[in-house]
């Protein structure tokens, strides 16, 4: 019977463990778009001196992401509040706009953690001052971003 | 009426003979009788689950009887409940379960009164329950939180569990026992968005494997004897 108790106790403590879950991320699902040009060598990448980006918000204003930084890829926020997202990509005093479709569903991360969103990309659009082309490398994004993960290519 | 007196006297011996014969049969019957009943018992581990966070209000009965000898078949039922608060959402949960199976003593005691048992055994679990997410935030510190519509679905779980326990007879006819408990979902994706925090009676909906334990008190209620 006593035996019975400590085990009891021991399983109690090993649940209560488990039940501790340290959140690290803070549950925004990022899209990585990576810069590239196509030279003779093919397709490489490439780093661009001064880029500004800001995204088109309904109702809000304007707010940069990047302000004139050399930048060969960048991390943009994707908007869990509809099917697309809108930014205004800006190198020296050109801009360009890259609008990006994308399904929109959500996901429990953990109870601890939360929900996030799960996005699907499936179309690029964009203006053609700079942008040359554009390329969907790895259509679904989640909250959890993997160390050289890449979901676009934007060529320039 | 010497002859009389004899046959009293024989008929006397052979009754006593015949009793001498059969006492011992008579009285082996009586000590090897063994009480056959259903047995009705309490899980008091279940209220170790109010101080767990988050606290899981419930209780669970189990109903078993050795129809053949150390062959117990076995019916569990409980209802399970739970709300948590978390910083994106509040989740509630609650509903019953119910498992089917049969326990085998692999302790066997020369004495058949004696009703301690060591056993192995298996079940069938199924819970129905709710499980409703509210006030649901997806963060963007850049586009504004989204705040998703509550999310309510009822489920049905499925389970089968392989089960090891002890049960000791502390007075007549009342016992204390415990069970180990190692369990399969055979359900995992029950609901298309998200795992339920706890499926009753069976653990953590996240988990494919779940272990269970349970700590009870019994009462047999004596129908028979044979």
């Amino acid at each position: 019977m006593k035996n019975g108790l400590l085990l009891f106790l021991a399983l109690a403590l090993i649940t209560a463990c488990a039940t501790q879950e340290i959140c690290n991320n803070d549950n925004q699902s990022e899209l990585v778009a990576r810069f590239k040009t196509e030279g003779e060598l093919g397709t490489v990448d490439t780093t661009l001196a001064a880029v500004s980006v800001h995204g088109i918000r309904p109702g809000l204003p304007d707010s940069l992401i990047y302000l004139n930084e050399p930048l060969s890829s960048m991390v943009l926020p994707l908007n869990p509040n509809g099917d697309f997202s809108i930014f205004v990509i800006e190198v020296d005093g050109l801009s360009d706009t890259l609008r990006i479709n994308h399904r929109t569903e959500y996901y429990l991360i953990s109870y601890t953690c939360g929900f996030a969103a799960l996005f699907t990309l499936e179309t690029l659009e964009h203006t053609s001052r700079m942008i040359r082309d554009t390329r969907i490398i790895q259509a679904e994004i989640d909250a959890e971003l993997e160390q050289n993960e890449e979901h676009i290519w934007i060529y320039f | 009426m010497q002859n009389w007196n004899r046959m009293k006297n024989i008929s006397g011996y052979i009754f006593s003979v015949v009793l001498l014969v059969l006492l011992p049969v008579m009285a082996a019957g009586q000590d090897t009788l063994r009480s056959i009943g259903p047995r009705i018992g309490l899980d008091l581990s279940r209220f170790a689950y109010l101080f767990f966070d988050p606290a899981e209000r419930g209780a669970e009965l189990s109903l078993d009887m050795e129809i053949v000898r150390s062959l117990y078949p076995v019916v569990e039922v409980g209802f399970s409940s739970l709300r948590e608060t978390e910083d994106q959402f509040d989740y509630a949960m609650s509903g019953a379960y119910g498992r089917v199976g049969a326990d085998y003593n692999i302790l066997q005691h020369a004495d058949r009164t004696v009703y301690h048992t060591v056993t192995v055994g298996g079940r069938y679990g199924v819970a129905r329950f709710q499980h409703r997410a509210e006030n649901v935030t997806i963060p963007s510190g850049y586009w504004g939180d989204y705040l998703l519509e509550s999310h309510e679905y009822s489920l049905t779980g499925h389970w089968l569990e392989l089960v090891g326990a002890v049960k000791a007879e502390i007075f007549t006819n009342f016992f204390m026992g415990w069970s180990l408990r190692y369990r399969i979902l055979l359900n995992p994706d029950m609901d298309p968005l998200f795992a339920p925090l706890i499926v009753p009676g069976y653990g953590r909906g996240a988990q494919n494997r779940a272990i269970g334990f349970t700590y009870s008190v019994y009462y047999k209620i004596p129908l028979y004897k044979k």
